[in-house]
């Protein structure tokens, strides 16, 4: 199953702490030769300042050994530093501790008189934000991601958004808060960070490489948010698909987020018609990426080959089950994606065997037929079972050109109507300015 | 040497075939002239001055011959000076009057003028350079000769009386018209030897229409020397009056050859001869200047020597081919005396600027023996360049900061510019010749050559590391490169050689890389994008391509750039669509090629030659233009082959849309080309069997549009077209399969759209028997139909076939349904109308009819315009 796994590629976009929940998982799903992970967990960590969880991981891959000097040394050095750390930011600390503050802060409108507020009543100097900075960026090297993102919700209140830390506090924030799982906030950042990014892209010199770097670690982070967050489903659509600076993105930097694009797209029953604009996207990068989600889309709605859709369905249910983002929709995933086998189905066929349809759809027959009756049931299919051949009938019927030519007159009067009420207002509007000059 | 003599050597610019009349009689003259000299040792200022006006006047006369403007305006402003010079002289001697001489002389010259000005077909057929100076020559005349007006009227009252001076009769003051040359002649021979004894200085005056006739006589051969030397020594009627005659022929002889001479100025043979004679004379005069016998030569001596040489450069005397020989002589000397690579490299520069010196005019190319020899010194130098680290070669470095002596060696010039004037110098000898000749295939041989000096200056410059020339030069190297097909890619890719061998696509990868990180320059970007595209198109790497394009915006900019980059982007469209065409991406190729294909000059273009032009659409010197612009013969892109793709694809689209859209009235044109060979096939009343290509690509539409696809196939790929067109491609089996395969689902497609009414239902097996395909094929095809509503119909799946719904409007209906469209176009419209109003543009409607932005867009912005368009839909 190694084959579709995609963590070595998104890993390159994450950061080091936002991997090792990937890890877990992997781990956990057994792919993957655990000694090889464990080593690459430790590689992960040598960077950071998680010395106690090193040594942990140490301890398991090497069960025999001592744990080295150096990392100990290592450890009390950490120790201190954030001891002095601490030190310099002592005035902010207490502030923060004070509620009553913190609630009058997050009243005020902007920085600037924030500042002033704080540096006459508390002590305030704006270079202590430099050292907050540092310590929440230090505290989040050693995994107190909680204490960080308070830290750093404070640097956001007092730092006015062209300062040269803005940014990395906005990422910082957006990290601790995905590694705290609290998505509701998390998704705030997101939104400001997009925001941020897309606003303002002379923050970084007009440079595009560097803005399309930007965006695609946006993109790769978010996905944390998405698929953990209840309105995700519909905002990645959003934002992948319909901004074309995020899907200039993925198309350029990183195609293979197509897969959660896609699964997204599938799982979500209210927005078919955002389909059509994926499948044109998958054709194109079809060269560059694919798997068994994509090829699925391809197959049911390019080729309309419904065996192969069938087949790939099965892989996909694998690739699925071994993705830390996309598990936790595995059967919805089944369920629309049947679904969706079966409409195309019923568009094309005015009749079906119940047989060949379960074949299809990877279900027994009976289970098939329960299934359609249910469907029907739901009045999502004008369809009728004829039980004795064993058949689906489609009710639908053809549009008579007497229909056709209803529909296409329906709206005329409406639209000319409010296309007279226009003109209407606009007259009326003249004629008020007209009476307006007259009184003076 | 005279310095009439003198004076001639400098108007080679000129290039006439003239020339060697005149020069040819120089061993004769020297020796006369040397005479002369003996006597003229005392003069007067008289003397002087008289003899400085009169030299300039024979000048005059003889460009009036040879009907030479430029020189002629030239020497009118040298005797314009001359006469100021002479003006105290003549206010002293003469009492203030104009000297009869001088008089004669604007005379003349106004005549010729006049003459020249009427004779508008002589005009015409002038050079360039020539009729200019004939403008600004009768504007300047016109001005000067009213100062003189009084001396005029009174010299044409009586133009037959003697000079004052000389006492003679001279010349004819039309030299055109040559009835009365004889008697006249007679006269002034015999005066002539009364001169002679008489005073020394009006020897000028005759020897003037000595030298032109004598100069005639030359050129017939060595006989005619006795008759000038009769002529001098006695009166001899008969025979002038003999020279005088063939005098008159060899003029008109002449004249037709100056007619032809213009026609074709750059032909070669007629300056070959002359060098050989002008080799004659040159050389030993000049030869012995080099060095002094006993001289201690070293470096300072030959450096002296170089810059002696070198200051002489692009001055008017200079005779150009001497200056090359004597910098290989310098070349040689400095070599035998081992002076050090710095100033061989400092001598080679020198030879190399000397020879691009040679040829005066920028658009005609070099010599084929100079070419040679360029790319012999040109290599030589690079190799010395290459082999010798201490070497430095920069603009940067001046006269002063050179260092010839000792290494580090500092020396100043460009290698990199040589470099490129060689390359371009490359091009344009290759346009010079005959594409289908031998000669064009032996001057493409160099081609290896001048690639292995482009890859040295760049291992040359690449020790350097300037990253704007580093650019340049990989520029110069991808512009060798991009066009050639490298077969080993393929085969890379089809894993036949292993996957590290270095092929042509990765040495573009490199450079172009190279120059997007580093270029500064737009235009080298550009090109080097275009380049790049080309060269993957060329190697059917389609996506890399493709996403090239789209990813770098050029469809957006590129009418801002310069004619040879827009130039570059055409043949680099042309190639993209033909890469489409072999992915069977037919709507893609389809759409790269039809900006080339709808205005039917895909030659022009291309570059690939001048359409015949009509009614003086462009001027001469925009042919020129034009003509520098085009592309030598090895890089064109085959227009047949460029036409039948984009034909066929047209075809593959089109066709099964015309069937789709019988009755709709909306239907719109795709391919415009298209449809117009498919009318002009339905004007004629006889078809008979296709012969060209079109007809071929026609008859087979006819055949796909009754669903006939094996008619359809039969047409398209057949021995002649195979002949055509698809050998051409690298691999031709492959794109025959593939065509065949896309002509058997299009005419299905067509099948269904045309017959589909006669059906109640239709089986799928059937259906596939009949086309020959697959019937997991079959099924997908028609479920797209199905799927896109093209076809009212459904599949019933137990037994296999396809159940058609019969919803095609009667008449009636369809009629109700087009005033029910145009209705709704109608309200479109005013809603457009009011919404433009209001100032809120829309790009609405846009896309209609507009197939380039569809495809300029298609990546982003597409995406966005069919959301729009839903957006409104939600609005009303």
């Amino acid at each position: 199953m190694a084959q579709f796994d995609l963590t070595s590629r998104m890993g390159q976009y994450l950061d080091r702490h936002l991997v090792f929940p990937l890890l877990e998982f992997l781990s956990a799903k057994e792919i993957y030769d655990e000694t090889e992970l464990l080593k690459a967990k430790l590689d992960i960590l040598s960077k950071t300042n998680m010395i106690d969880y090193a040594i942990d991981i140490r301890k398991q891959l090497y069960p025999n050994e001592e744990v080295p000097e150096d990392l100990k040394q290592r450890r009390q050095h950490v120790v201190a530093q954030l001891q002095e750390l601490q030190q310099e930011v002592q005035p902010i600390l207490k502030i923060m501790a004070d509620d009553e503050v913190m609630k009058n802060m997050e009243n005020m409108r902007d920085s600037k008189t924030l500042i002033n507020f704080l540096s006459k009543d508390y002590k305030f100097e704006i270079e202590m934000i430099e050292s907050l900075h540092k310590l929440a960026k230090y505290r989040y090297e050693c995994g107190n991601y909680s204490v960080s993102t308070s830290y750093l919700y404070f640097c956001m209140l007092v730092l006015p958004p062209n300062d040269k830390n803005y940014l990395s506090v906005l990422w910082g924030k957006f990290a601790s808060e995905i590694l705290v799982q609290n998505w509701e906030s998390a998704l705030e950042d997101l939104n400001k960070l997009r925001e941020y990014i897309d606003s303002s892209p002379n923050q970084f010199g007009g440079n595009s490489l560097q803005l399309l770097q930007q965006r695609t670690w946006l993109i790769h982070w978010s996905l944390f948010v998405f698929f953990n967050h209840a309105l995700g489903r519909e905002l990645i659509i959003d934002m992948f698909l319909y901004r074309p600076h995020y899907l200039n993105a993925i198309q350029t930097m990183c195609p293979h987020i197509l897969r959660y694009l896609a699964t997204a797209v599938i799982i979500n029953r209210v927005r078919r018609s955002a389909l059509k604009d994926l499948v044109k996207v998958i054709q194109q990068e079809s060269y560059t990426y694919r798997d068994p989600i994509t090829e699925f889309l391809e197959h049911l709605y390019v080729n309309f080959d419904f065996d192969g859709a069938r087949q790939k369905l099965h892989e996909c249910q694998s690739v699925l089950f071994n993705d830390f983002f996309l598990i936790s929709c595995l059967d919805e995933f089944v369920e629309n994606a049947r679904l969706m086998i079966f409409e195309t189905f019923c568009r094309i066929h005015q009749c079906i065997s119940i047989g060949m349809l379960a074949e299809k759809l990877n279900m027994n027959p009976e289970e098939a037929e329960c299934w359609i009756v249910n469907l029907i049931r739901n009045a999502r299919l004008d369809a009728k079972i004829d039980s004795k051949l064993g058949h689906v009938v489609m009710g639908a019927q053809p549009l008579s050109p007497y229909q056709q030519l209803i529909e296409k007159i329906d709206t005329l009067s409406v639209r000319s109507e409010t296309l007279c009420g226009l003109i209407d207002r606009r007259l009326k509007a003249r004629t008020d300015i007209r009476w307006g000059n007259q009184d003076f | 040497m005279s310095r009439f003599f003198a004076g001639s050597d400098s108007d080679s610019d000129s290039s006439s075939e003239e020339e060697p009349i005149q020069r040819a009689p120089a061993p004769v003259f020297t020796f006369s002239d040397d005479e002369e000299e003996v006597k003229r040792v005392v003069r007067s200022a008289k003397e002087k001055r008289y003899e400085e006006l009169t030299n300039i006047i024979k000048q005059i006369r003889n460009y009036k011959k040879i009907k030479d403007m430029s020189s002629m305006l030239t020497s009118f402003e040298d005797l314009q000076k001359a006469y100021v010079k002479a003006l105290p002289v003549i206010a002293k001697e003469e009492s203030g009057q104009t000297p009869r001489f001088f008089t004669r002389c604007l005379v003349e010259m106004e005549d010729f003028i006049n003459e020249m000005w009427e004779d508008r077909d002589g005009r015409k057929n002038m050079s360039k350079n020539n009729s200019k100076s004939l403008a600004s020559m009768r504007q300047k005349l016109r001005k000067y000769i009213k100062d003189f007006e009084e001396d005029i009227a009174k010299f044409r009252e009586n133009p037959d009386q003697p000079d004052d001076e000389e006492e003679e009769e001279k010349h004819e003051p039309e030299p055109d018209t040559q009835t009365e040359a004889p008697a006249k002649a007679v006269a002034k021979i015999s005066k002539q030897i009364v001169d002679d004894e008489g005073s020394s200085d009006s020897d000028d005056w005759p020897s003037d229409s000595d030298s032109s006739s004598d100069s005639f006589d030359e050129d017939e051969g060595k006989g005619t020397m006795r008759e000038r030397f009769l002529k001098k020594t006695g009166p001899a009627h008969e025979d002038d009056e003999e020279r005088d005659r063939r005098k008159e022929e060899r003029r008109k002889e002449r004249k037709e050859k100056e007619r032809r001479k213009v026609k074709k100025e750059d032909e070669e043979d007629g300056e070959g001869e002359w060098e050989f004679v002008k080799g004659g004379i040159a050389i030993p005069s000049e030869k012995p200047k080099m060095f002094a016998k006993d001289a201690e030569i070293d470096l300072n001596l030959v450096i002296k020597k170089l810059s002696e040489i070198m200051a002489a450069r692009g001055k008017k005397r200079t005779d150009r081919r001497e200056q090359i020989e004597l910098l290989h002589e310098l070349q040689n000397v400095s070599d035998q005396h081992q002076l050090g690579p710095a100033i061989y490299v400092k001598i080679k520069f020198a030879i190399i600027s000397a020879i691009f010196d040679y040829n005066p005019k920028v658009s005609d190319a070099m010599k084929p023996e100079y070419w040679m020899k360029l790319l012999e010194r040109m290599s030589e130098m690079l190799d010395l360049l290459l082999s010798n680290p201490q070497l430095f070669v920069s603009e940067s470095v001046t006269e002063e900061t050179e260092n010839l002596e000792e290494p580090p060696y500092k020396i100043r010039g460009c290698v990199l510019t040589s470099v490129e004037r060689l390359d371009d110098e490359f091009t344009k000898l290759l346009k010079e010749c005959d594409p289908h000749s031998n000669e064009y295939v032996e001057r493409l041989k160099d081609e290896a050559k001048v690639s292995e000096i482009i890859d040295k200056t760049m291992k040359y410059l690449e020790r350097t590391n300037a990253p704007s020339e580093l650019c340049r030069i990989y520029l110069r190297k991808i512009e060798h490169l991009y066009y050639k097909f490298d077969p080993r890619v393929l085969q890379q890719k089809a894993g036949e050689i292993p996957r590290d061998l270095y092929t042509s696509v990765q040495e573009m990868e490199k450079l172009c890389k190279f120059i997007y990180a580093k270029d500064g320059t737009d235009r080298l970007r550009t090109r080097a994008i275009l380049s790049h595209i080309y060269h993957h198109a060329l190697h059917d790497n389609w996506f890399q391509a493709r996403d090239l394009v789209l990813m770098s915006h050029l469809q957006e900019t590129i009418h801002h750039s310069d004619p040879s980059t827009q130039i570059l982007y055409n043949r680099t469209m042309a190639h993209l669509g033909l890469c489409a065409f072999r992915h069977a991406n037919i709507k893609d190729a389809h759409n790269c090629l039809v900006d080339l294909m709808m205005t039917g000059k895909p030659k022009e273009l291309l570059a690939q030659g001048l359409l015949p032009q009509r009614q003086h659409e462009r001027s001469k010197e925009q042919e020129k233009i034009e003509k520098q612009r085009q592309m030598p013969f090895h890089m064109h892109i085959n227009l047949e082959l460029l036409e039948c793709v984009y034909l066929v694809s047209a075809m593959l689209i089109e066709i099964p849309y015309m069937a789709a859209h019988e009755f709709d009235a909306r239907r719109r044109m795709i391919s415009k080309t298209f449809y117009q060979q498919l009318r002009s096939s339905e004007r004629q009343s006889l078809v008979g069997p296709p012969e060209s290509m079109r007809e071929h690509v026609v008859a087979a539409a006819k055949a796909m549009r009754n669903g006939n696809w094996s008619a359809c196939n039969g047409f398209i790929i057949n021995e002649k077209m195979n002949a055509k067109v698809w050998d051409l491609f690298y691999q031709a089996d492959a794109v025959r399969a593939m065509l065949t395969r896309l002509i058997k689902e299009e005419s299905l497609r067509t099948y269904l759209f045309t017959y589909s009414h006669v059906y109640d239902s239709i089986s799928m097996a059937t259906l596939a028997q009949m086309f020959e395909l697959d019937k997991p094929v079959v099924h997908s095809i028609i479920s797209k139909m199905i799927i896109n509503e093209e076809l009212m119909a459904s599949l019933d799946d137990p037994t296999q076939t396809v159940v058609m719904h019969r919803s095609e409007p009667s008449r009636l209906q369809s009629l109700a349904l087009q005033l029910a469209d145009k209705i709704n176009n109608f309200v479109d419209s005013n809603e457009r109308i009011l919404e433009t109003k209001q100032g809120n543009f829309f790009s609405r409607g846009m896309n209609q009819g507009n197939f380039r932005g569809d495809r300029q867009n298609y990546r982003g912005t597409n995406q966005d315009w069919s959301r729009q368009r839903r957006d409104h839909r939600k609005e009303y």
